[in-house]
């Protein structure tokens, strides 16, 4: 177990797919700030009546958004200078920009190459299947980089989802430059993913190939396979517990990655239990019936399977034993939900050292984490999360009569839990119970996981906060759907009226005033673009930290319009009209559209605007607990 | 104490608007912990027209714990157990599947359920699972008759 290299480049990989919504969340919440901002900006160019109009919150609150305008044009700059500074090479931040066109060849194998050394290292040890697959991994490191930029575009959708807003914007820039130049497109690609995310992961990531690693193993357009292990208790044995441990959960850095598990063993240094980047660091726990080799975890053909190494007492796969003692078994297919044990209780499993491993296996619930991938018509759990946590804040401000009793009531004293001053705790399915009814079930000797009471799902409380902010289209579905699901509810409630006499207003201003938008707006795109000359030099380091959700949330639409005004415009008005409509107003007065088109896209704008204003506040409301309102919801 | 409001609210509901055949009063009026509860064999069943008391009695620990559900009033069934303590085997009610957020409600109506549907893989009463497997004439028979016999008293 040689955990000490393995744990060590695990540090290194950046970006993972582990407890993605938390991270979802806060980058819709960054999102809608950022772009709220923007438009905020437009009004404020516009006339200040709409202003006052459009938003009829407090001073305070425009004031803040206006702060917030200020970041924005920096961020965009840099990022538009990193994108410049990709396709015309040399001197920029980023070091994996400055030489594009190798870029895209030297950095995926040696990266390739990188997982290799580690694989082979971590392997030296045992197995003969080391030699097939250690071929298999290095004539694979051979075919990426002519692959790279074909595959690169192929799956946008599916990977700029799995990316989020950076890629996306950046993809959109790719496909509109992939004529012209495929390496530098590639290496851009690269460049601002790598960026944010070696900052967020708060990684010291010195080795630059290590940190290509996810992105360009996301070229693949599925999610990278995972899997987590959780502590289970056999309620038909009724004998000793099992071994307790904290929940573990691995994210295959590329799926030729085989996860070890075996004893712990202090001679191997501590593996890291949850690294949020991907990673295959071995498992081990400590019981003295888990052999040290005992069993591996393996993804193929889409599938986790598991197979026994050789253990002297034995994997259980759903109670049946693998292989005899000391015998290498086949590969067994493992399914979410299965059971494993690893070993039996020896000498009755009285001391904890003693007690057999089980093992509840959760794999490749990811898609749980990302709403944007749930159609509307079956919503999965964490779509529920993303529904329920915007109807219970509406519901909390409105009383109003939708129900979602799993989240108005707490299912433990049937009391509603509106009541202020109450604490409330919210599980990850949306469930919600007053603090002091469901302490108890959250301080149990299980502690870190909690289950839920009403829908039995597992959540690990002490996972890592997520938050780095890499979706964008399932916030456009959002908005689209709440679009939707606004103009079905507005008849009924005042807030609604007051977002129906909200959305008016600056349309009607922008439709009668065409004329009026057009100085504004390239003022406006001016002063995003003045300060790219100047600012990212003077800015200091601390600004860009300061702003790098911001960065990341503005970077790609900003890249993608000031890479190619004209072809962006109308690709983003297609792909995602609240959003894009709202931030691409520059690119799309400078590709001197028609009339017509700019009559359109205000309308456009406002609409998408006005389900900013009126659905998402909730996002930026959600930092602050469904409970405290600032004074907006209160206002008929 | 927390169980105590909770009970009370399903008390509440369930003497407001009792579920088909569900008839619940307090055992003890001072005692919230303990329920009186009447089902109604249902119509399809050979229990119908009797009335089995069954007694439920709530941990201190409920919701967390699942209530306790006797049949006080003897009764020919495959998930009953046929001595004095009348335990019930309810899928729900196992420590295990016990959801906090389960009702007595539903408890109440999925009990009653049993009646006109048993479940003699889950049986406690291996004999009268058996007959109900294979003899269900003999078994309706029998129950008929118990239920005449015990579950007419209090109708």
């Amino acid at each position: 177990m040689s955990t000490s290299t393995a744990s060590a480049s695990a540090a290194n990989l950046p970006s993972d797919s582990r407890s993605r919504p938390l991270r979802r969340l806060s980058q819709l919440r960054s999102f809608t700030s950022s772009s709220s901002s923007t438009n905020n900006n437009n009004n404020n160019n516009n006339t200040t009546a709409t202003n006052n109009n459009s938003n009829s919150g407090t001073s305070q609150r425009s004031s803040y958004r206006n702060s917030l305008t200020n970041r924005v044009p920096w961020l965009s700059s840099s990022s538009h200078q990193q994108h410049t500074s990709a396709a015309a090479a040399p001197g920029s931040e980023s070091a994996t920009t400055t030489s594009p066109t190798n870029a895209s060849h030297s950095c995926p194998e040696s990266e390739r190459q990188s997982t290799l050394a580690r694989y082979s290292s971590v392997f030296s040890s045992n197995r003969g299947i080391d030699s097939d697959r250690r071929s298999q991994n290095s004539s694979s490191s051979r075919e990426t980089p002519t692959n790279e930029s074909s595959s690169n575009q192929q799956p946008q959708g599916a990977m700029a989802r799995l990316r989020g807003l950076t890629q996306t914007g950046d993809s959109r820039g790719n496909n509109e430059n992939a004529s012209n130049n495929n390496h530098a497109t590639t290496a851009t690609n690269d460049a601002p993913s790598s960026g944010p995310d070696n900052v967020d992961g708060a990684v010291d990531s010195s080795d630059p190939a290590a940190a290509e690693d996810p992105s360009a193993n996301s070229a693949q357009p599925k999610q990278k396979p995972t899997m987590r292990f959780f502590p289970y208790q056999d309620p038909l044995q009724n004998s000793r517990p099992s071994l307790t441990f904290i929940p573990i959960s691995r994210t295959l850095p590329s799926e030729s990655c085989v996860i070890r598990v075996g004893r712990y063993s202090e001679r191997d240094g501590i593996p890291i239990a949850n690294p949020s980047e991907p990673s295959d660091a071995p498992i081990g726990f400590k019981s003295k019936v888990v052999s040290r080799k005992h069993c591996e975890l393996i993804f193929m053909n889409g599938q986790w399977h598991i197979k026994d190494v050789g253990s002297s007492s034995g994997t259980f796969l759903n109670h049946m034993r693998l292989s005899q003692p000391n015998m290498t078994s086949k590969l067994y297919t493992v399914k979410d939900g299965d059971i494993i044990q690893l070993g039996i209780d020896f000498r009755g499993g009285e001391e904890m050292i003693f007690r057999c491993v089980r093992i509840r296996i959760e794999c490749n619930r990811s898609w749980q984490r990302q709403p944007n991938e749930f159609k509307y018509g079956s919503p999965p759990p964490f779509f529920f999360f993303h529904k329920n946590t915007e109807s219970l804040i509406k519901n909390l401000g409105k009383g109003n009569t939708a129900d979602y009793s799993g989240c108005r009531e707490c299912s433990i004293c049937l009391g509603s839990v509106l009541r202020p001053y109450q604490c409330l705790f919210m599980a990850a399915c949306a469930h919600v119970w007053h603090y002091k009814c469901v302490s108890r079930l959250i301080h149990t000797p299980d502690y870190p996981i909690f289950q839920c009471p009403n829908c039995r799902a597992y959540t690990d409380l002490s996972a890592e906060v997520d938050d780095t902010n890499d979706f964008v289209e399932e916030e456009e579905e959002e908005e689209e759907e709440q679009k939707n699901s606004t103009s079905e509810r507005q008849p009924s409630t005042e807030q609604q009226a007051q977002s129906e006499s909200q959305s008016p207003a600056p349309e009607t201003n922008a439709t009668s005033n065409p004329a009026q938008e057009t100085p504004t707006q390239p003022a406006n795109s001016s002063s995003a673009e003045s300060p790219e000359h100047g600012m990212p030099v003077e800015a200091g380091l601390a600004v860009n930290i300061e702003n790098m959700r911001l960065h990341e949330a503005e970077t790609p639409v900003q890249s993608a319009t000031n890479a190619n005004p004209a072809t962006s415009a109308p690709t983003s008005d297609v792909e995602g009209v609240p959003h894009s409509a709202s931030l691409d107003i520059p690119g799309s007065q400078s590709a001197s559209l028609s009339r017509g088109t700019l009559l359109n896209r205000p309308a456009q704008l406002t609409l998408g605007r006005a389900d900013l204003s009126d659905d998402n506040p909730l996002t930026p409301r959600n930092d602050s607990g469904p409970l405290a309102f600032d004074g907006w919801t209160g206002i008929p | 104490m927390g169980s105590q409001k909770r009970i009370a609210k399903e008390l509440a509901e369930l003497v407001d608007s009792p579920p088909e055949g569900i008839k619940v009063e307090l055992a003890n009026e001072a005692d919230l912990y303990d329920w009186k509860v009447y089902l109604n064999g249902p119509e399809s069943s050979p229990f119908h027209n009797g009335t089995f008391l069954v007694k439920l009695k709530f941990p201190n620990e409920y919701p967390f714990k699942p209530p306790a559900v006797n049949f006080a009033t003897k009764i020919y069934h495959p998930n009953v157990t046929n001595d004095d303590k009348g335990s019930m085997c309810l899928g729900m009610l196992r420590p295990d599947e016990w959801k906090p957020s389960s009702r007595v409600v539903a408890v109440l109506q999925f009990a009653r359920q049993l009646l006109a549907e048993p479940m003699p893989d889950d049986a406690v009463e291996g004999r009268i699972a058996e007959q109900y497997k294979n003899d269900r004439a003999r078994y309706e028979e029998v129950a008929r008759d118990w239920t005449r016999r015990y579950a007419n008293e209090k109708a």
